[in-house]
């Protein structure tokens, strides 16, 4: 019964895809112009064309490195500062004025800066990307601390831990640990789009975000399509790699506690 | 079991084809039937090489020429590269674009139905190398950074075919930096992020008189009397109004040799219009560059051509294209000899 029903949702998920792809196939052949909207098979002959001259490597390597540097930082800056905004209430105060000041201004508008204080490297592109990301991750973690239950703070200090330390590594921060998963894969979200703003101003000749802008200044949609899609399922691979790591091992514990 | 999922297919498709059939088949059939135009839209951009086009916007020249032809009204759309504004006729959002010779290469390659009728203006870019850095010949630029507009522009062309006259790979003996827009080329430069810049004036009298850095090259020296920009006319309007067109030419004619015999007026007429340039640096732009200011697009057909078989060979555009795919000469041509017989 289990088998069966899973036979019938993978039919349905292959169903809904080969439809999306022959209706796109059959809109792109009745606009029949390429600029506007180019057909699956003239983006699959992209996407091999792509592949056997070995650029799409390349790119991709170039815009996983980007991604790195930033998710890296966002990962360093956003988790110590959420953990020490949700637990002391002074800092609370004093950091979150600034943050909120900061936090709307979109990561493309960072872009002048990125090149004035980074230049046109690597750390740059991570750099804006890196604003896009911080802000869920903090914002998430500062929540998750927040919201650690007073029953838990209360039984660990009977239990013993009474310095701040213990209180925030022994009980809030597993406490915590699904928002902060939330928060990262968020901003893993978030950071990823940034990834296409972050390689426009010339901080490589390499890059899915560059190549996107390239083949678009050269009016070759169906290279720029292509790199979309392949943006698409990159972000798709690495956020059911962290669902994955994260259900396997970050909250393992937690298998039981609702399914 | 399976028969649902095919049902479902089958909604989908019949949705989708009654979507299709519906969004497309009006716009075919108006697409398809002569229109009577009454506003005209031009795209242009922020260098002295379009003057032309500004002096006839603010003179009054294109309403008052193209009254007579049903214009009731012009809008214009100001692009920082040609790029954009061949992706914004492409788009059939432009009537009639001020543009770089080559950015068209592509966008005709793609499948825009448009033509060069005019030539707008020859060579007029310099290269811009920061203060503290020797120039001689090509071989010191070898190992520096020079950030120019994107693959496919007019400046990224002639520089690169400019690199490989001279033995230097423009991909491995330097680095060609992309910038969407002048204005972050010059910062880049500005702050140190680029050892040079490679634009259309006024921008490197801008770089010049800020203090940024020297001109070293002029575009002449790389590439003697090369194309730059032209008038591109749209398909449509070409075949529904073919007689705008003739008169696009005959204001265009006018505002050229208008710009050619009071050059003060032309750097005002520009300081008026792209505020951020103010009228000295415009009129020093226009003292000290190498372009020239022209309407025959004959000038510029040798150097179109040889730009097309230059991007074919960078694989910019999938076929080498023909004088017959870029250019129609026979409105100029039409109106010079009307001209010349009044």
């Amino acid at each position: 019964m289990v088998q069966s029903m899973d036979i019938r949702r993978r039919i349905l998920e292959i169903t809904s895809i080969a439809s999306a792809i022959i209706i796109w196939e059959i809109i792109a052949r009745i606009i029949n112009k390429k600029y506007i909207l180019p057909s699956f098979t003239e983006v699959v002959t992209a996407f091999l064309e792509l592949v056997s001259g070995g650029e799409l490597y390349r790119d991709i390597l170039t815009s996983l490195n980007f991604f790195a540097i930033g998710m890296g930082v966002a990962i360093a800056v956003g988790i110590p500062l959420g953990i020490m905004m949700g637990w002391f209430k002074t800092i609370d105060k004093a950091v979150d004025p600034i943050i909120e000041m900061i936090r709307p201004i979109p990561p493309l508008a960072w872009i002048p800066f990125a090149i004035l204080w980074f230049g046109l490297t690597q750390y740059a592109a991570g750099f804006v990307i890196f604003v896009g990301a911080v802000f869920p991750i903090l914002v998430n973690t500062y929540t998750g601390f927040r919201n650690t239950p007073r029953v838990l703070v209360e039984s660990g200090k009977v239990l013993g831990c009474i310095k701040n330390r213990d209180l925030i590594f022994r009980i809030a921060l597993p406490a915590a640990l699904p928002s902060i998963a939330t928060g990262v894969r968020v901003g893993m979200g978030v950071g990823w789009m940034c990834v296409v703003a972050a390689e426009m101003f010339g901080v490589s000749t390499y890059g899915i975000g560059w190549k996107i802008w390239h083949w678009n200044d050269l009016h070759h949609m169906d290279m720029v399509l292509t790199y979309m899609l392949v943006l698409g399922l990159i972000a798709l691979v690495i956020d059911r790699l962290f669902r994955y790591i994260v259900q396997e091992w970050w909250l393992k514990w937690q298998t039981g506690v609702v399914v | 079991m399976i028969i649902q999922p095919l049902k479902i297919i089958a909604a989908i498709l019949i949705t989708g084809i009654i979507l299709v059939s519906g969004c497309t088949s009006t716009p075919v059939q108006n697409g398809d039937e002569p229109t009577g135009l009454t506003e005209l839209r031009f795209g242009y951009q922020p260098s002295t090489h379009q003057i032309a086009y500004m002096a006839a916007d603010a003179k009054g020249w294109w309403l008052e020429d193209l009254e007579p032809y049903g214009i009731t009204s012009t809008k214009d759309y100001l692009f920082p590269t040609g790029a954009p504004e061949m992706l914004a006729m492409l788009a059939g959002e432009i009537d009639v674009a001020y543009v770089g010779s080559t950015p068209p290469l592509s966008a005709i390659d793609q499948g825009l139905e448009a033509k060069i009728v005019a030539g707008v203006q020859t060579q007029g870019s310099d290269i811009v190398l920061a203060n503290d850095l020797p120039y001689e010949s090509p071989q010191d630029l070898v190992g520096l950074k020079i950030a120019t507009f994107p693959p496919g522009t007019l400046q990224d062309t002639v520089l690169r075919k400019w690199l490989l006259d001279n033995d230097i790979d423009p991909k491995e003996d330097l680095s060609i930096i992309s910038m969407t827009s002048s204005g972050a080329a010059k910062t880049a430069l500005a702050s140190g992020n680029v050892d040079a810049i490679f634009l259309p004036h006024p921008h490197p009298t801008v770089a010049e008189s800020e203090g940024y850095g020297k001109v070293v090259v002029q575009s002449g020296e790389m590439w003697a009397d090369h194309a730059c920009c032209v008038v591109l006319v749209s398909q449509k309007l070409i075949d529904e109004h073919p007689e705008i067109v003739e008169q696009i030419i005959r204001t265009h004619i006018k505002a050229t040799q208008y710009i050619i015999d009071n050059p003060d007026e032309a750097a005002r007429i520009f300081s008026n219009k792209i505020t951020a340039v103010p009228y000295d640096v415009s009129s020093q732009s226009i003292q000290d560059w190498d372009g020239e200011w022209v309407s025959d697009p004959n000038i510029e057909l040798a150097t179109a051509l040889e730009y097309a078989k230059v991007q074919y060979d960078l694989g910019y555009t999938d076929k080498l294209l023909t004088q017959d795919d870029l250019f129609d000469l026979s409105f100029y041509n039409k109106v010079i000899a009307e001209m010349d017989e009044e």
